[in-house]
């Protein structure tokens, strides 16, 4: 069974939300669930790092999409860090997924 | 002895001969008894064996007492009757049965009124307790003592060789069904086993093990019981799966050796075996080895001469107050082979342990593992069997060159999406694709599969077939099923086929009568030629 970690933190108005292992369509909705449980309306930003993520396909990118548009309403503003050489780097270009949130190469 | 009697012996000692050896033991022992009731005109006849890792006696065969044995009446060593004969090791008379001469209500229940018992001996040794009983009350003489203890000797001997000749045959099948009946299949890898057991016929705590683990690391277990027979047989059998089992809640080579000590340690006291544990990560470049007393690995690279790996030894599994484990890793290039093995192979008599691992590395060659371990068997053990068992294991890295194409057939189920993704990564790898193929052809594979997962098949299900095979400079990956796609309800599936045209060089989707058929085309290199 495909398995993900979803770690979250949160400073200053801001939330880290800290995916790692794998998605695909055999956990996406747990992912999803998780994800959507850890979110609030009280942040400001919201960053999610894909840097430990080693795989992830349309599955993963319709959470991501979902997640946009929902904080898109909350007027929250959404981060990517995903790093040049990251496993889902080309996968989250190819989504054009620059229209919805900023791409940062790295958390700092 | 009076005629009669002696003509009664005769008829004991014919009870044990070859007529009678189809029989197994409880069944040969039935036969005796029978006779000896007749011998001595008694009513019942029961033995007991002593069961030597309990320390209790079990009855083993009766005559004339219904159920026992099927009860499964355990003595303790000096409880009762039967107890008192086996503490004493000498002959019992019980005239009159009561509460407080026997243990069990299970004699008097049947009416027996006075008791005879003898020790079952081996070479002074006790094995069992045999006795007689009588309904009416009977007063023993010194001859009948002595008949007894006549017919106990040809008992004894009967049921001691008869068990041992049991527990060989147990032991060897019990082996037999621990050692994997086949190896697992494995992209890009190449295994060979053997075992050879030894001269004398017996077995040994000798085993090997290999399996995957979900998360896609490949694991190569050899190990050694100490000590012979069924004893040893059946603790390498509880070894070998907590072995798996540890194996399966993560960690590296000594963690999960660190484990199994811990449970020989516990729950088989005064055990000790040593064990190599071998994981190749998932992309089978590098080997993560610890060893727990057990002699190193040889390792051969292409076109040079094979060597020792530098694999230090700790403490053998079962040994209190070792030290911490240590893991080494060694890189494993294409075309590489590993040798591992038990002490069996490289303890000759009349030759030095240095000199016979020099046999052994000029033995070991990178080539093919089956006629590999074939060489090596002839080179090492020769044509006799060896004084101890033998176990081999090769594991060879194919090189690209050697690496053919790959199929699949799993069902098309969301957990079946994980699998074939670990046997797509191990397969790329070993044929040498660059990390941005890799990427690529995994989402291209991975999205024709989703497809087939969600689109293909009603609710019966069905199977999902993927093939990967090289046509150099590109790769061709085919995902095939035997249903209909019905058409993407959602905008998630229509960006997973964007994702499938963006992440192959040429794909092509054909929907056909008995299923459909993706052909996706990626460069080995890391750019494609979009």
């Amino acid at each position: 069974m495909t398995a993900a970690k979803v770690e979250t933190s949160a400073e200053d108005g801001s939330m880290h939300i800290t995916l790692s292992g794998e998605i695909d369509l055999a956990n996406a909705a747990v992912v999803e669930d998780e994800i959507r449980a850890a979110v609030s309306n009280q942040p400001t930003t919201v960053s999610v790092d894909l840097t430990d993520l080693t795989y992830m396909d349309s599955a993963g990118i319709r959470i991501l999409f979902v997640l946009a548009s929902r904080l898109q309403a909350l007027r929250i503003v959404l981060e990517l860090i995903v790093p040049l050489d990251s496993p889902t780097r080309r996968i989250v270009e190819l989504s054009g997924f620059e229209s919805l949130a900023t791409l940062r190469p790295g958390s700092h | 002895m009076p005629a009669a009697d002696d003509h009664r012996l005769r008829q004991i000692d014919a009870v044990t001969d070859a007529a009678l050896a189809h029989l197994d033991v409880e069944d040969l022992l039935v036969e005796l008894l029978d006779r000896v009731r007749e011998l001595l005109r008694i009513d019942t006849a029961t033995v007991l064996l002593l069961d030597s890792s309990s320390q209790q006696l079990v009855v083993t065969a009766a005559s004339g007492v219904e159920g026992a044995v099927r009860q499964g009446i355990r003595i303790p060593m000096g409880k009762g009757f039967a107890g008192r004969i086996a503490a004493e090791k000498q002959p019992v008379i019980v005239e009159r049965v009561d509460q407080t001469n026997v243990l069990y209500s299970t004699i008097p229940e049947h009416g027996i009124c006075s008791l005879l018992g003898v020790p079952l001996l081996i070479s002074e040794t006790l094995i069992g307790v045999l006795y007689v009983g009588t309904l009416d009350p009977r007063r023993f003489t010194d001859d009948e003592v002595g008949l007894l203890q006549i017919v106990a000797e040809r008992v004894a001997f009967a049921a001691q060789s008869r068990r041992a000749e049991v527990e060989r045959t147990a032991a060897a099948v019990l082996q037999r069904s621990l050692l994997p009946a086949r190896l697992p299949v494995v992209p890009g890898i190449e295994l060979a086993a053997r075992y050879v057991p030894a001269e004398n016929g017996g077995v040994s705590g000798d085993w090997y093990d290999v399996f995957t683990l979900p998360s896609g690391w490949l694991c190569i277990v050899i190990g050694d019981v100490v000590g012979r027979g069924l004893g040893a047989a059946d603790v390498m059998g509880r070894l070998r799966s907590a072995l798996r089992a540890y194996a399966l809640l993560g960690g590296d080579p000594a963690e999960v050796l660190g484990r199994l000590d811990q449970q020989v340690q516990h729950f088989e006291p005064d055990m000790m075996a040593t064990v190599l544990l071998a994981m190749f990560e998932p992309s089978l470049e590098r080997l993560y080895l610890s060893s727990a007393g057990h002699p190193p690995p040889v390792c051969a690279l292409p076109n040079q001469p094979a060597a020792l790996l530098d694999v230090p030894s700790d403490h053998p599994v079962g040994v209190p107050g070792g030290l911490r484990r240590r893991t080494t890793t060694i890189n494993i290039p294409p075309g590489a082979l590993v040798c591992f093995y038990t002490d069996g192979l490289v303890e000759r008599r009349n030759i030095s342990l240095d000199a016979s691992l020099e046999h052994l590395c000029e033995a070991v060659v990178a080539g093919p593992v089956e006629s590999l371990c074939a060489k090596v068997i002839t080179q090492l053990v020769g044509r006799d069997p060896p004084g101890d068992d033998v176990a081999i294991v090769a594991v060879r890295r194919q090189d690209s060159g050697g690496i053919g194409p790959f199929d699949l057939v799993v069902p098309a189920l969301p957990w079946a999406l994980r699998d074939i993704r670990l046997a797509v990564r191990r397969w790329l790898s070993a044929v040498g694709a660059a990390p941005r193929a890799v990427a690529d052809l995994l989402v291209a594979v991975g999205e024709a599969t989703t497809n087939v997962v969600e689109h293909a098949y009603g609710p019966a299900g069905g199977t999902v077939t993927v093939h990967m095979e090289l046509q150099s400079p590109d790769v061709l990956a085919t995902v095939r099923d035997t249903g209909s796609w019905r058409l993407p309800s959602s905008e998630g599936r229509g960006r997973g086929i964007l994702f499938m045209r963006n992440c192959s060089d040429e794909l092509c989707i054909d929907h056909g009568r008995a299923g459909t058929n993706v052909v996706i085309r990626r460069r080995l290199t890391e750019e494609g030629l979009q």
